[in-house]
């Protein structure tokens, strides 16, 4: 069967769209285990709460979904900070089993919290801009995914400009780098978890919003598929390397959807994987890793 | 203290010993049916309509006075013993063997979801319990022969009921449509993508569709056959590919958080204009909120809809059984739902006719039964099983939505069988007819 050049700009930009999902989630996961060296299983839950809150505000208010980013991300910055307070700090140090334990917990606590406020009915809003396309090689592409693709830049953007030209970036980092001696510089580590947390947070409470604009469908179940996709795109890419998170976000979400297209829509998990241990075989470390990490 | 302790605690044993005796007598004054519903877990919308539904079958049931049985010699109650398949194959296991083993039951009513359904019924199998399965879809709940299924009844139409009467419709109505419509020669095949969940049910309907297509010599050519996993929830990459098939009628063997989205990404983002259709379980309220628009001119298979009923001797209670569920419950009880609230009713003339709650002669009862259709409509109008696979067979309809602007949602209208037709199938304006 011939395919057109139309069909393959359309499967890139689902790819993309796609990638840009899996960066926000990745780039989070990537920061908090960067700084924290905590592996947070929860994290696709924050991503089914930041969905919620943005069904919330658009039921109740009807403000244009995208805007309430502004609401989605502080919330979730919150509740990131809350839960890395409440639940990490004191076993911080502990034994890594402790940390996993405490994070499938908080997939339960987090889905049955979700069920009971907003019950486990399939959700689906409609963006205002879901009519409105614009010509791209020959195609019409919803505008939506356009804002989606520019959206996720921006907050990447933001956050590398936050993490290379703030001083409270740079503590980040150097926690991230060397949490011995960033605590021998003054820097207080705690501070900087309790930042990487929320900030981790609020990156997956974007990924809910972006996810809900699109017109996807979520419960309280929905998490647990795109964190296992994150996870893997943080190994790709390199354990705690934020550029890893976003090439690694960007390779599967393309991969994917061209295996969707070849090769049919049962093959699209298993391609995460396949991409895992090829990367693995090749550079053990993760596509942007370091020895050590 | 600590004497007294002791003391308190060998009379609280004591108690609940005494309790446990003086209970056992009373278990035989009461039918215990167990009922199987994903009560927690993605399917638990339906679960909730299913244990609701059984709860309102028993609740007038009672109101009645109960079941007679004969052995007895009275009417007796029934108690509704609620298992939790937690949505999963496990969860199913777990619930089937507590409610058979701990609480005893006398039958089980309900199932959803062909796999979950397959992985408990050996337990059922070994413990010889009737089970009236509600749910479930596949064929293969009562025809596999790896497991002794003489004690399961399906009450659902199978995927293969399914698939082939959309399939006939499809070749008996629509493609006569479009290629008078189109200026096409009459024998011009019907272009079909078959759209299904990677799981027995969707399989089901894709292996239905090629064998009405290959049984009736139907003029269709199944264009593309697509698969994605249970619960996906985009699907743009899968709808692009089967744009590049360009095929005339999308089939889609999906379940209800999976039908919205697909339906709105085809018409939205991948601005795919062909015929869309979908299978019974997504004529639901929550489908028609949640696709809106994008379902307009879409095809929907039916039994028992929220928004129309099929004139004829089912109308009224069906139209009751809504309003009585909507009174106890609120909302829309859902097929999953009506089934088990019939299922009830069946288990109980099951143990009226049998006349004792002796599990195999209920099972023969159930064998043989024969009933007036309660709130489906049924083949003949009676509710039996069939003798080779223990079935029950439906009267099905096919519904076209159509857009209205007051409610902002489209609305189902009975297309076909001609005998319960309300209006006429419609080709959209926007339709788009694949190149032959």
């Amino acid at each position: 069967m011939e395919v057109g050049i139309d069909i393959i700009v359309q499967v890139l930009v689902w790819g993309l769209y796609a990638g840009c999902i899996y960066i926000l989630l990745a780039t989070g996961l990537n920061l908090i285990f960067g700084v924290m060296k905590v592996v947070n299983f929860a994290h696709g839950q924050l991503l089914m709460i930041g969905a919620y809150v943005t069904f919330s505000f658009f039921v109740v208010s009807g403000f244009n979904p995208y805007v309430l980013l502004a609401a989605s991300i502080p919330i979730l910055i919150i509740l990131g900070v809350s839960i890395e307070r409440l639940c990490f700090r004191p076993i911080l140090g502990t034994g890594k089993l402790n940390e996993i334990f405490i994070s499938i917990g908080l997939i339960y606590i987090l889905e049955n919290a979700a069920a009971l406020i907003w019950t486990d009915e399939w959700r689906v809003i409609h963006s205002p801009f879901e009519s409105i396309t614009v010509p791209l090689a020959g195609m019409r592409i919803p505008v939506d995914y356009l804002i989606i693709i520019v959206t996720t830049a921006v907050i990447l953007v933001a956050l590398y400009s936050f993490l290379r030209k703030t001083s409270l970036g740079r503590a980040v980092r150097a926690t991230s780098q060397n949490r011995k001696a960033a605590m021998l510089m003054g820097i207080n580590v705690e501070r900087m978890d309790m930042l990487s947390f929320g900030i981790g947070a609020g990156l997956a409470g974007a990924a809910g919003t972006l996810w809900v604009v699109s017109g996807q469908v979520f419960n309280p179940y929905m998490g647990s598929v795109p964190a296992i996709k994150a996870f893997a795109i943080v190994i790709i890419g390199g354990l705690g390397s934020i550029p890893g998170a976003i090439i690694g976000g960007l390779i599967l979400g393309i991969a994917e959807n061209f295996t969707i297209f070849t090769v049919g829509g049962a093959w699209k998990d298993a391609i995460a994987f396949l991409i895992l241990i090829i990367v693995l075989v090749i550079r053990p470390t993760g596509l942007f890793g370091e020895s050590g990490e | 203290m600590r004497r007294e302790l002791v003391v308190f605690s060998l009379l609280l044993i004591a108690v609940a010993l005494f309790a446990g005796c003086t209970s056992q007598p009373a278990a035989t004054e009461k039918i215990k049916i167990g009922v199987v519903a994903s009560l927690t877990g993605p399917a638990s919308t339906t679960g909730k309509d299913v244990w609701e539904s059984a709860q309102l079958a028993a609740a007038e049931i009672n109101a009645q006075g109960g079941v007679f049985v004969r052995e007895l010699n009275k009417k007796i109650p029934i108690e509704l013993v609620a298992g939790d398949d937690e949505s999963t194959r496990e969860g199913g296991q777990k619930a089937v063997s507590r409610m058979i083993t701990q609480d005893g039951v006398d039958m089980l009513v309900g199932g959803f979801s062909s796999a979950v359904v397959s992985a408990h019924q050996s337990i059922v199998a070994d413990h010889k319990v009737p089970y009236i399965i509600t749910g479930a879809s596949t064929p293969v709940i009562t025809r596999r022969d790896d497991v002794d299924t003489t004690f399961m009844f399906h009450h659902a139409p199978t995927t293969d009921d399914s698939g082939g009467q959309i399939t006939l419709f499809l070749n008996d109505t629509v493609r006569p449509a479009i290629n008078a419509k189109f200026g096409f020669q009459e024998t011009r095949p019907l272009r079909l993508a078959v759209l299904y969940q990677d799981s027995p049910y969707g399989k089901g309907h894709q292996t239905a569709i090629k064998n009405t297509i290959a049984n009736n010599s139907l003029k269709i050519d199944v264009v593309a056959e697509e698969a994605f996993k249970m619960g996906e929830s985009d699907y743009r990459t899968v709808l692009t590919s089967i744009k590049n098939a360009d095929p005339d009628v999308v089939y889609v063997a999906a379940f209800l958080n999976e039908q919205i989205p697909i339906e709105t990404q085809a018409m939205r983002d991948v601005m795919l204009n062909k015929l869309f259709t979908a299978v019974e379980p997504n004529d639901d309220p929550d489908f028609y909120s949640g696709v809106g628009k994008y379902a307009d001119y879409s095809i929907v298979q039916s039994r028992f809809s929220p928004y129309t009923v099929p004139k004829g001797p089912t109308e009224a209670a069906s139209m009751k059984f809504v309003s009585d569920f909507d009174r106890k419950f609120g909302g829309f009880p859902g097929m999953m739902g009506v089934a088990t609230y019939e299922g009830i009713y069946m288990g109980a003339k099951a143990v009226e006719n049998a006349g004792t709650l002796n599990k195999t002669r209920v099972r023969d009862a159930l064998a043989g039964l024969r009933m007036p259709q309660i709130v489906e409509a049924m083949q003949g109008g009676m509710i039996t099983f069939s003798p080779d696979f223990r079935e029950s067979k439906f009267d099905l309809t096919m519904e076209q939505l159509v857009w209205n602007e007051t409610l902002k949602e489209t609305r189902p209208h009975i297309v076909w069988p001609a005998g319960l037709a309300e209006t006429q199938f419609v080709l959209p304006d926007w339709f788009v007819p694949g190149k032959a």
